[in-house]
């Protein structure tokens, strides 16, 4: 990798003041890439949960930072929120001596479709793609179209290679939507993936209601069962419910493969 | 760097921070609640960093701590940490930034920053924080803030520019007080600026005024 061992790195994710396992996906993919041991000193910095953006770069030794935001697409955090917060003036700034690189979100790297589909995979594995509907539910929101660009995106990806018999989107809060799903899939079986980075309210709760899967919101002891009764059999059609990708552990690799195009794109022709 | 300043604070004799009490042993460093200082024989022993994280994530109901400075860390544990870096980490876990904070304080690299300054900066569902009145923001730091069960920082910002937090208790902003008032020998644990709770207090405060 272009990055030495001398390098910090900080995961920034939104956390919740409500939700504890809002923050758990980006500790656990942080614990994996301390594991490999790639960088001099690994981070986790949150919105909504200490440390704050204000304190974290208080916490680094290392002179070379990498800012990633373990966030599912550009918008009002990743554009307004965290640059504001870390002081950033663009991609690279330098501060006290200290270089921060100010990374892309997660969730625009290309191998988020490899993700989902290895999700897909997982949670329904004895059906057959063929017969299959795939469907990515993302947020969407009304404030900002780039929260459905970026599953559109993969949606197209995963589209283009063919392996399912249709492959589409829904969303919760626009077009289409995901209470919508019998009519907008065909085939018997369908999958369902959010693209979201850490299960919480929406996955444990919205969207198995917009589903149809569970007629009101489940208590909080057993949110994680709406994962466990797959398949979910519904006006004849078998239907099967993941977890959020960001929860996958090769979300690691994603965010390792976002700091080698950050360098690619901004470090090339450096001694880096 | 952080940690050596750590171990050279440790060996002037500090050991505490917060609720925690940190000592040197044979092969490491015990970390534990100083509430059990003196039964930490009956304590569940951890060896594990990242057990930290876990133990500071609930209090002893099982509700969520989310302002990790709130003076209710759960009891009955003990983490034997084979190094420096460990106890690093581990602190930063209890209360993230806080060493690091201190020391960017003490080195000159980081000042208090008014909560005037800290709601102006802020966008989107938090915009409306900017109207807060000095008396609002007062009353809201001195109950949301407080040491005894609220939050055991030591405040170190005014509401205004160039204010002190002379509205608080002197105690609340005087860096030789252990807030947990047991007088240890306890790192400073200081507060720079306003969280993001508090921010969303604020706006609590004037979703409420304005009805």
């Amino acid at each position: 990798m272009p990055h030495d061992k001398k390098s910090a790195l900080i995961l920034v994710g939104h956390g919740s003041t409500l939700n504890p396992d809002s923050s758990a996906p980006t500790f656990q993919h942080a614990d994996e890439i301390v594991r490999r041991a790639l960088f001099a000193e690994v981070h986790c910095s949150f919105w909504k949960e200490e440390p704050s953006l204000r304190e974290v770069l208080r916490m680094v030794d290392a002179d070379d930072i990498y800012v990633v935001p373990n966030f599912i697409s550009e918008g009002y955090f990743t554009e307004t929120v965290i640059p504001r917060e870390l002081e950033l003036v663009g991609p690279v700034t330098h501060r006290f001596g200290k270089i921060i690189n100010y990374c892309e979100p997660v969730g625009n790297d290309p191998r988020m479709a490899d993700l989902l589909l290895h999700r897909a995979r997982q949670v329904a594995p004895n059906v057959s793609p063929k017969e299959t509907s795939l469907l990515i539910v993302g947020h969407g929101t009304s404030l900002n179209e780039k929260s459905a660009e970026a599953a559109q995106s993969q949606v197209r990806a995963i589209r283009e290679r063919g392996s399912y018999a249709e492959v589409s989107e829904a969303y919760m809060e626009e077009a289409p939507l995901i209470a919508d799903w019998r009519k907008n899939t065909s085939q018997p079986n369908v999958v369902v993936v959010p693209f979201f980075i850490a299960d919480g309210l929406h996955s444990y709760q919205d969207i198995p209601v917009l589903l149809g899967i569970e007629s009101e919101p489940t208590a909080a002891a057993s949110q994680q069962e709406v994962f466990r009764r797959n398949p979910y059999y519904l006006d004849g059609r078998a239907l099967y419910y993941a977890s959020a990708v960001g929860t996958e552990p090769l979300m690691a690799d994603v965010i390792l493969d976002t700091i080698d195009r950050f360098d690619r794109k901004h470090l090339s022709g450096s001694a880096a | 760097m952080i940690r050596d300043e750590l171990a050279r604070l440790i060996k002037d004799g500090y050991n505490a921070l917060g609720e925690l009490e940190f000592v040197e042993s044979s092969n490491g460093y015990f970390l534990y609640h100083s509430a059990d200082r003196d039964s930490l024989h009956e304590a569940r022993v951890y060896h594990a960093i990242e057990d930290a994280r876990q133990i500071a994530k609930y209090d002893s109901f099982g509700a969520y701590r989310p302002l990790k400075g709130a003076p209710n860390l759960p009891r009955g544990w003990l983490i034997q940490l084979s190094n420096i870096d460990g106890l690093q980490r581990a602190l930063d876990f209890f209360y993230p930034g806080a060493i690091g904070t201190w020391l960017a304080l003490r080195s000159g690299t980081a000042r208090p920053v008014c909560l005037r300054q800290t709601l102006n900066r802020q966008t989107g569902m938090y915009r409306v924080t900017r109207g807060l009145s000095a008396d609002q923001a007062r009353n809201l730091v001195t109950e949301a803030c407080r040491s005894d069960g609220a939050c055991l920082r030591t405040i170190l910002w005014g509401i205004e520019e160039n204010e002190s937090p002379d509205f608080l208790p002197s105690s609340k902003s005087d860096l030789t007080v252990d807030q947990t008032g047991q007088r240890r020998a306890a790192l400073p644990f200081i507060c720079l600026e306003a969280c993001n709770l508090l921010v969303a207090a604020a706006r609590t405060t004037m979703k409420k005024s304005s009805r």
